[in-house]
């Protein structure tokens, strides 16, 4: 009698495996964020203009690709989420320790230049977004560079974190956006699973952009000093596994959900775009102004948020190889380099966007060109690392993945190489 | 990558991790015996010194382990005496020992509180004796171009545009406490503190080396670390250091020098050269100098200094520290003050202690204690030894027939007279 009470007394409130599932549930949320940001920066003014183009162009043939690009994200992503947890170190911190002064001093200019250029096309996707609304870049980039450089000098991890978590929930005005486009779900679902190939330069030339630009050197290196500055540790590593996941699944979705709006606006209607702006201003007429707003709020929001992450992805790359002091929980005085560096990138990207006359388009080009050139060699870097006993202890990789991984590697550098050939002829 | 020889071909004495990796080792025929793969070191001590040589063999491209001692000749390349069948092992590790390449080059330096500054770039060697010590790691910007394979065109670059000369920033090995895990180095000082280095342990090397290593090791001090070192050294190794400088060179570091130190040194140096040494040096120093020359060195006059603080009595306590901050630090001595009258008697004297209890309005002729013990200038220094024995005071003050103070005498420039006395 006394023992059914009692156990309906806790069937009422909470058995507990329930309470064990909520406790799991909120240290989710505690310990997820440079997963699902560093994957959702993917999608910044680069990546939208290139989804855009290649539904405007393509429609929906290329549809498919975001599977097996969604699946080398994981893999490339987890290896370096797995390395910070384990060695409390940075990509590069270990590139230095492991490969010696030379190879990183250069390593380092390299991608300074490449992500210089990707800060460069970030702020010009804050001016072209804004530009939609009216609003001069003259303004618009000012203003911008001094709200990341503000966020981010005077705000700690944490906070920033916050802030950037949000600008993620952001992301979801494309999803919206694309259901204003009224598609064909049958004809979309089919062509997300059934992949077609043509060999047709253009054809191939747009899908290896579409993974260049998701798998970028400079998101490996953000990503895994933001796990060692959250302070994650091997014990946090399955819900820093679940961020890592969730975040690559997430950022295809919104890649999917632009490529097919703009392929059932614009490629049905047969509208030629040359960037993320038109492929704006010409979704108004086709799906209504709201959509062509949200579009372009979409695009804001992602320059914006990208242009604060690739300076301080340059920062933790460069400080970490040298041994400056790198952490967003320091004062400026305590790590003068890296807020130094923060500081350099976001005025010379928002600086350049406003001179007259400057090539934008060959700038951005050639950013595109050095980030595949050196992609392959991180890779390489990346997998002697995570198989290296003597940093990662038990937690090498085991023979699937190293099989898996050492595949996509090889896939990823063949397509780099190619986009080079492609780039350069 | 080839050594760097002076141009007027000293001896090297300092060496740098990264211009001895990857250096060919020949024997004493010239014929290839392999190359340089990392060095050993048991990193327990001051300045651990490199046990074994990692080398790769030329003929059969096998890694075996080599005595450092085997190498008898380090110009350009590495001599090795005749090898024998048993000066290579099998690459293993005593207890306590570490590669240093492996373990130290390219890591994170971190200060006492965990932060980190720079990274390892470079490891620098002092060569003394043939044996290689482990004294210096370079985490400059030099350092760092060195292993880049930069260092020479962007040094010329640097000189020719802008007029600037690229110095090595180097840290004391024994500031250095390496932790394994997370492989790290951390300071064992603060960051601020790691230009005053106490340098009586580079002394202590140098004296080990012969006299044109010596000198080569001495030069490439800069004037304060110089000056600094001089007086750890031992007394006829001061004398052949400042032999082998300039005469501008050395007045510069002898200035530098505490007084009495100073003094000490010119004493024991020929006097066509000590004239040439205070001819060179600041007017008011110079005078200071012949005036304490000219006193007889085994005698009280001959250890004094007269580098310290003295007031008249209606000075107040407040004035006094005004003065005390301002000075204190060119005085060989602060620790006590004494209080003189027009004609520098001796009236009394006061601690420093006294002197920051006492309201600041109070003068010192209340404070100090006219009980004062002083010597005479002719005194013996033996004396000396026993009123610093018997009194167990810091210094001395020494006064002449007419008790006016002349100069003060320091108990560490007594304390090898002093030292046989304090048993008993």
């Amino acid at each position: 009698m006394v023992d059914s009470l009692s156990g309906g007394i806790r069937r009422f409130t909470q058995s507990p495996s329930v309470r064990k599932y909520w406790r799991s549930f909120g240290l989710f949320f505690a310990l997820i964020g440079p997963g699902i940001i560093t994957s959702n920066v993917d999608n910044d003014a680069g990546g939208i203009t290139t989804y855009s183009l290649a539904g405007a162009e393509y429609g929906l043939t290329l549809l498919w690709t975001l599977i097996p690009i969604t699946a080398a994200l994981i893999i490339i992503q987890e290896m370096c989420a797995r390395m910070g947890v384990v060695s409390g170190k940075g990509l590069s911190d270990l590139i230095r320790e492991r490969f010696g002064a030379r190879i990183t001093f250069y390593l380092m200019i390299v991608l300074f230049l490449a992500n210089l250029g990707n800060t460069i096309s970030e702020f010009a996707g804050v001016a072209a977004s804004l530009e939609i609304f009216g609003i001069s870049r003259y303004i618009s980039v000012p203003f911008s560079a001094a709200f990341v450089w503000w966020l981010v000098v005077k705000g700690n991890y944490k906070s920033v974190e916050k802030v950037f978590l949000f600008a993620c929930v952001f992301y979801l005005s494309y999803i919206v956006s694309g259901f204003m486009g009224k598609p064909d779900w049958n004809a979309v679902g089919s062509s997300l699973l059934k992949p077609t190939f043509r060999m047709e330069t253009g054809f191939l030339t747009m899908a290896v952009a579409l993974i260049g630009t998701t798998i970028a050197p400079w998101m490996q290196f953000y990503l895994q000093s933001s796990v060692v500055d959250k302070g994650l540790k091997a014990d946090d590593y399955p819900y820093t596994r679940t961020d890592v996941i969730f975040g690559s699944v997430m950022v295809n979705v919104i890649a999917f959900f632009i490529i097919m709006l703009c392929a059932v606006t614009l490629f049905r209607n047969g509208v030629r775009i040359e960037s993320a702006k038109d492929a704006a201003q010409a979704l108004a007429p086709l799906a209504g102004e709201y959509c062509s707003w949200l579009f372009a709020f979409g695009l804001l929001n992602a320059s914006l948020f990208a242009a604060s992450i690739l300076p301080i992805s340059t920062a933790y790359t460069i400080c970490e190889a040298f041994g400056w002091e790198s952490s967003l929980n320091r004062k400026f005085l305590e790590a003068p380099q890296f807020y130094g560096l923060y500081s350099l990138m976001v005025l010379l990207g928002a600086g350049i966007i406003l001179l007259p006359d400057m090539p934008l388009i060959r700038i951005m080009f050639y950013s595109q060109v050095i980030n595949g050139a050196i992609l392959p060699v991180i890779l390489v870097f990346m997998l002697l690392l995570v198989n290296d006993r003597r940093i990662m202890g038990r937690y090498t990789n085991g023979p699937v993945m190293n099989i898996l991984s050492w595949l996509t590697v090889a896939v990823l550098t063949f397509l780099s190489l190619a986009m080079l050939v492609f780039a350069l002829i | 990558m080839s050594l760097n020889i002076a141009a007027d071909h000293e001896p090297q004495v300092f060496l740098f991790l990264s211009e001895l990796l990857g250096e060919k080792i020949v024997d004493s025929e010239g014929r290839p015996i392999g190359r340089i793969l990392d060095l050993t070191g048991n990193i327990g001590g001051m300045y651990p010194p490199v046990a074994d040589i990692l080398v790769r063999l030329e003929k059969n491209r096998r890694t075996v382990m080599l005595p450092w001692q085997s190498i008898t000749a380090v110009n350009g390349i590495l001599t090795a005496r005749p090898l024998l069948p048993e000066d290579f092992r099998e690459p293993a590790l005593r207890s306590g020992e570490l590669l240093l390449k492996e373990t130290l080059l390219d890591k994170q330096v971190v200060d006492t509180d965990g932060a980190k500054i720079r990274r390892v770039n470079d490891l620098q060697f002092l060569l003394a004796n043939k044996i290689l010590y482990l004294v210096h790691v370079d985490v400059g910007f030099r350092g760092l171009l060195r292993r880049v394979g930069l260092e020479k065109p962007i040094a010329y670059i640097l000189r020719k545009l802008f007029d600037y000369v690229m110095t090595d920033q180097l840290i004391s090995w024994k500031f250095v406490q390496p932790v394994s895990s997370p492989d790290l180095l951390r300071l064992t000082i603060a960051q601020n503190r790691l230009a005053q280095l106490h340098p009586a342990d580079l002394a202590d090397i140098i004296e080990d080396l012969n006299i044109h290593q010596r000198s080569a090791v001495f030069r490439s001090l800069d004037v304060e670390t110089a000056a600094e070192t001089l007086e750890e050294t031992d007394p006829k190794i001061q004398v052949s250091l400042i032999e082998g400088l300039s005469t501008a060179n050395a007045s510069d570091i002898i200035e530098e020098m505490s007084l009495s130190e100073a003094a000490d040194l010119l004493g024991d140096l020929p006097k066509e050269r000590v004239e040439g040494i205070l001819k060179e040096m600041e007017r008011e120093a110079a005078e200071d100098m012949k005036e304490l020359l000219a006193q007889p060195e085994e005698k009280a006059g001959g250890l004094m200094t007269t580098s310290y603080l003295s007031f008249a009595p209606a000075v107040t306590a407040g004035e006094a520290m005004e003065k005390i901050r301002r000075e204190a630090e060119d005085m060989d001595l602060i620790y006590y003050l004494y209080v003189v009258d027009g004609q520098e008697r001796l009236l009394g004297v006061l601690s420093l202690r006294d002197l920051l209890v006492a309201p600041p309005a109070t003068i010192l002729s209340e404070l100090m204690d006219t009980r004062v013990v002083a010597v005479n200038i002719e005194e013996k220094k033996e004396r000396i030894a026993d009123d610093f024995a018997k009194y167990g005071i810091l210094a001395m003050p020494v006064v002449d027939d007419n008790n006016s103070l002349k100069g003060v005498i320091l108990f560490k420039n007594l304390l090898e007279v002093v030292a046989p006395k304090l048993g008993r």
